[in-house]
């Protein structure tokens, strides 16, 4: 269980969070949606704890991880992975080690800098990049592949610290409509075969609908939204995008609709299927 | 203050509330222009002074001095065309008097019964030497020292500050200033040339790598924070990999320097090249004299040469890296 209580997060005047107050009970995948600048990331941010809260406090099982420092912080941090919208590799390294970088936390500092990495570890990294179709670029350098490729990669150094939360700050927004579904399926996958608590950023309102059980709107900071996909009414979405920013909510509605359609045959899950595209399914904002 | 408030476009919005672009411009370019030429004229007046005083402040008049200029050239004219060939390879003279003028055999240094080292090469591997250690010094404790200083990878304020001071002492000094000290201490040879190289490369390099980490991208390294990594890892891991290349192009930068400045510092009494060109010139040897510039002339370029290839391919490779 992840609790949020009346978490806040200013910079200077500004409040990015204001007063956020939630629980997430594990093995849920939750969407955050939210127009640009609603605090989404900065939300993110202060779980995995890059940043920290200015008021209030998050829990985990029990555990005041707002509070931690030193080896407990980044032991948190391990337990927690994050997924970020420009990958965040080490672009001059290769995949694998990459990878086994997720590793970092789990043994000595003097091991790692002299890049002695077990066969086991190698193993589970080469696992890790099989489970998401990768294994063939293991040793070209990351900044060399395509941006599907390295969000997978990324994906693949999250599993490597078996984590208990992996948080996505909008994973597919700088992606192509294939890799996206790719991205997203992935995390679908990792969130339901392994039980991981999944909570992703995302800026469409189609890409949260199909894949998240649970969504969490945000507008200026504060949270105006909390229910399952089938409850996000347009009045709903009006409130968390505001009117003027509606449309920008289904402008990459291309996105979506080929998310919508690819995911049909790669994915046999008990899902509800939300298989038309925003603007059939909401004509009122197209 | 002045050029912000001329920045400002809120002064520039005209009784409508229009903002008069075109105008804004005119303003201030014609500022940019008398700040042109204020400045030139700084410059004129700050260069002639400059040579006045020189020219007050040296020891003999220089234009009454210049003509000895061309007798000191005129009696480098060797005597016949084999004799710097004689005095670079240590082969004995026909002109040998007995006085040290033509003694060139005598500098061989002997690695085996027959096989021997000119002394002039000699030398210049001793200044070499100098040269390439003080920088790998100075390049490893640089490395050291240049994250702690970096705003992006110390947040303690004051161990930058600690840090960039420190570098700032080391580079402050001349390396001639240093290795007088030293030479003090330790008594002539290459040892206080070597401390007082590196000291300089030091404070030299530290500033030029940090000034580098600052401009790292930190993508990578918020990555491995994120996954719990500790500071060393991260930068380890998430910075030197994409700093490295830059590094290695600014120690060889300083290897070309530190080349010049050990045969300075020889000289001076460090030994090596610098020490043999000074007794060399003031004894009035001149085939010495023109052996030993040549060698330090193809050394410089050769090193420079060498510098400039490794530079452009380690740079040239990260460029074409980074656009990934
Ligand atoms: N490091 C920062 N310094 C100052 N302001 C910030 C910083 N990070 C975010 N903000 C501000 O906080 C607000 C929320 O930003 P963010 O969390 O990035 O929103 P989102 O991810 O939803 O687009 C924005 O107004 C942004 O300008
Ligand atoms: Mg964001």
């Amino acid at each position: 269980m992840l609790e949020l209580k009346n978490v806040t997060r200013r910079f200077g005047p500004n409040t990015a969070v204001d007063n956020v107050d939630f629980a997430i009970p594990e093995g849920q995948m939750v969407g955050v949606i939210g127009a640009s600048g609603a605090g989404k990331s900065t939300l993110l941010r202060m779980i995995n704890r890059l940043i920290d809260t200015s008021e209030g406090e998050i829990n985990f099982g029990g555990v005041r991880t707002s509070a931690l420092k030193g080896q407990q912080l980044r032991n948190w941090q391990r337990d927690c992975a994050m997924i970020f919208q420009q990958f965040n590799l080490v672009p001059r390294i290769d995949v694998l080690t990459n990878v086994m970088l997720g590793r970092l936390n789990h043994r000595s500092t003097v091991a790692s800098l002299l890049n002695i990495f077990s066969d086991e570890e190698r193993a589970m990294a080469i696992a890790a990049l099989e489970r998401l179709g990768i294994e063939k670029v293991a040793l070209q350098r990351a900044g060399t592949l395509s941006g599907g490729q390295q969000q997978r990669v990324a994906i693949a150094r999250a599993l490597m610290q078996q984590p208990k939360v992996i948080l996505a700050d909008e994973p597919i927004a700088s992606l192509d409509p294939r890799n996206a579904q790719i991205v997203m399926q992935s995390l679908k996958d990792i969130n339901q075969s392994d039980g991981i608590t999944v909570i992703t950023n995302l800026h469409t309102l189609d890409t949260a609908r199909s894949f998240c059980e649970r969504i969490i709107g945000m507008q200026a900071g504060r949270v105006v939204f909390d229910g399952g996909p089938d409850d996000l009414t347009e009045d709903a979405a009006r409130k968390i995008y505001g009117a003027d920013n509606l449309e920008d909510a289904f402008s990459e509605a291309v996105t979506s609709t080929s998310l919508n359609g690819s995911r049909s045959k790669s994915s046999g899950s008990e899902r509800p299927p939300v298989a038309r595209p925003a603007a059939e399914q909401n004509p009122v904002y197209a | 203050m002045l050029a912000t408030q001329s920045n400002n476009p809120a002064l520039h919005i005209d009784a409508d509330g229009n903002y008069d672009v075109d105008g804004h411009f005119k303003q201030l370019r014609g500022q940019k222009r008398l700040y042109t030429i204020l400045g030139l004229g700084a410059l004129f007046i700050v260069l002639f002074f400059s040579l006045w005083f020189a020219n007050e402040t040296n020891s003999g008049k220089f234009l009454d001095r210049l003509p000895h200029f061309f007798d000191f050239v005129g009696d480098l004219i060797p005597r016949d065309g084999w004799e710097i060939g004689r005095a670079l390879f240590d082969l004995s003279s026909p002109y040998f008097d007995g006085s040290l003028k033509f003694n060139y055999p005598e500098g061989r240094v002997y690695i085996t019964e027959s096989l021997y080292i000119p002394e002039y090469f000699y030398k210049m591997i001793e200044t070499l030497n100098i040269a390439i250690l003080s920088t790998l010094i100075g390049f490893i404790f640089g490395f050291i020292l240049c994250f702690l200083a970096a705003s992006n990878l110390t947040t303690e304020r004051w161990l930058r500050f600690v840090v960039r001071r420190f570098l700032e002492i080391l580079r402050a000094f001349p390396e001639i200033v240093i290795a007088g000290f030293f030479l003090a201490i330790f008594s002539l040879g290459p040892i206080p040339a070597i401390i007082a190289v590196s000291i300089h490369t030091i404070g030299a390099l530290g500033k030029m790598f940090y000034e580098v980490v600052e401009n790292a991208d930190m993508k990578p390294d918020e990555g491995l924070r994120a996954a719990g990594g500790n500071w060393v890892e991260r930068v380890w891991f998430g910075i030197v990999p994409q700093i490295m290349p830059n590094f290695l192009s600014y120690g060889l930068l300083r290897l070309e320097i530190n080349v010049r400045a050990s045969t300075i510092l020889g000289a001076v009494g460090a030994g090596g090249i610098g020490e043999v060109l000074r007794l060399s010139i003031s004894r009035g040897h001149e085939a010495k004299t023109l052996a030993i510039i040549l060698i330090l002339f193809v050394t410089i370029v050769c090193v420079d040469q060498l510098s400039a290839y490794l530079r452009k391919r380690i740079v040239g490779n990260q460029a074409f890296e980074f656009g990934a």
